[in-house]
């Protein structure tokens, strides 16, 4: 497998998740990643960008959040940065996964799938800043 | 994301095709609550060619089935791609959303049970 790495400034807006999407589609292919895996990976950016966008900011100010994403022999990091309010995902409870659907709750869902489908999830404030890194290392390819 | 609505009395089946995430999200939520609005019960979702399903998504579909639930009615999932499924069953979707490996297992089961 390769090695290679895209950094991405987007602006706290859903409309940005269409150029992210391509671009880490783009990226996942350009590394010879699987389908699913591509898949996966856009899932667990998608998630944590959208949680900032929809939960960080309190203004109606343009913010930049940073995301990269670097694949070293199947090894994968995610890095989301920003400076919205503190939010620490690792530390958010899992939703109730096996009630019946009316004591379901969708709140930390997001945050669940990126739990299930990383390995690693770590956080940091630092300054005025949230710090998000997740790692993985991909399954070895079918031969 | 291209949406296919077809309906037939209290049933309905709703093709996706695309992605269905934060932006496409509140297009089949308008489209499934106007569809229950007219009476519809039986809900039919065909992910054959849905490519992409986030938390968005899911949210809708966890709306629908607490909609149907009250008046007996059912919505149901077909023909998704296992990587998609894998998304619900880490979700712990698949415990009140059934499943359905095609189309025809589908509209048999939609009525039963």
């Amino acid at each position: 497998m390769a090695a290679g790495k895209i950094s991405l400034k987007l602006k706290n807006s859903l409309s940005e998740t269409n150029r992210l999407f391509e671009r880490i589609q783009a990226f996942g292919e350009s590394q010879g990643l699987d389908r699913r895996q591509i898949f996966h990976l856009n899932l667990v950016v998608e998630e944590l960008f959208t949680n900032i966008v929809m939960y960080a900011f309190g203004d109606d100010k343009t913010h930049w959040i940073h995301i990269s994403v670097s694949h070293d022999r199947g090894r994968l990091t995610i890095l989301l940065e920003d400076d919205g309010k503190p939010f620490n995902p690792v530390a958010l409870k899992s939703p109730d996964l096996k009630g019946p659907v009316e004591n379901r709750e969708i709140g930390g869902l997001g945050v669940h799938i990126c739990k299930e489908l990383m390995q690693g999830m770590q956080y940091r404030r630092v300054g005025n800043r949230n710090i998000l890194t997740l790692t993985k290392t991909l399954d070895r390819k079918a031969p | 994301m291209e949406i296919i609505e077809e309906k037939e009395n209290d049933t309905a089946v709703f093709k996706l095709n695309g992605r269905l995430d934060s932006n496409t999200a509140p297009e089949f939520d308008d489209k499934i609550s106007t569809s229950i609005d007219n009476g519809v019960r039986f809900i039919v979702v065909d992910c054959q060619a849905l490519d992409y399903i986030t938390s968005a998504g899911l949210r809708i579909l966890n709306k629908t089935a607490k909609k149907l639930k009250p008046v007996d009615g059912k919505v149901v999932l077909c023909a998704m791609e296992d990587y998609v499924r894998e998304v619900f069953e880490i979700s712990g979707f698949d415990t009140f959303l059934p499943i359905f490996p095609d189309m025809q297992t589908a509209m048999a089961q939609l009525k039963t049970g």
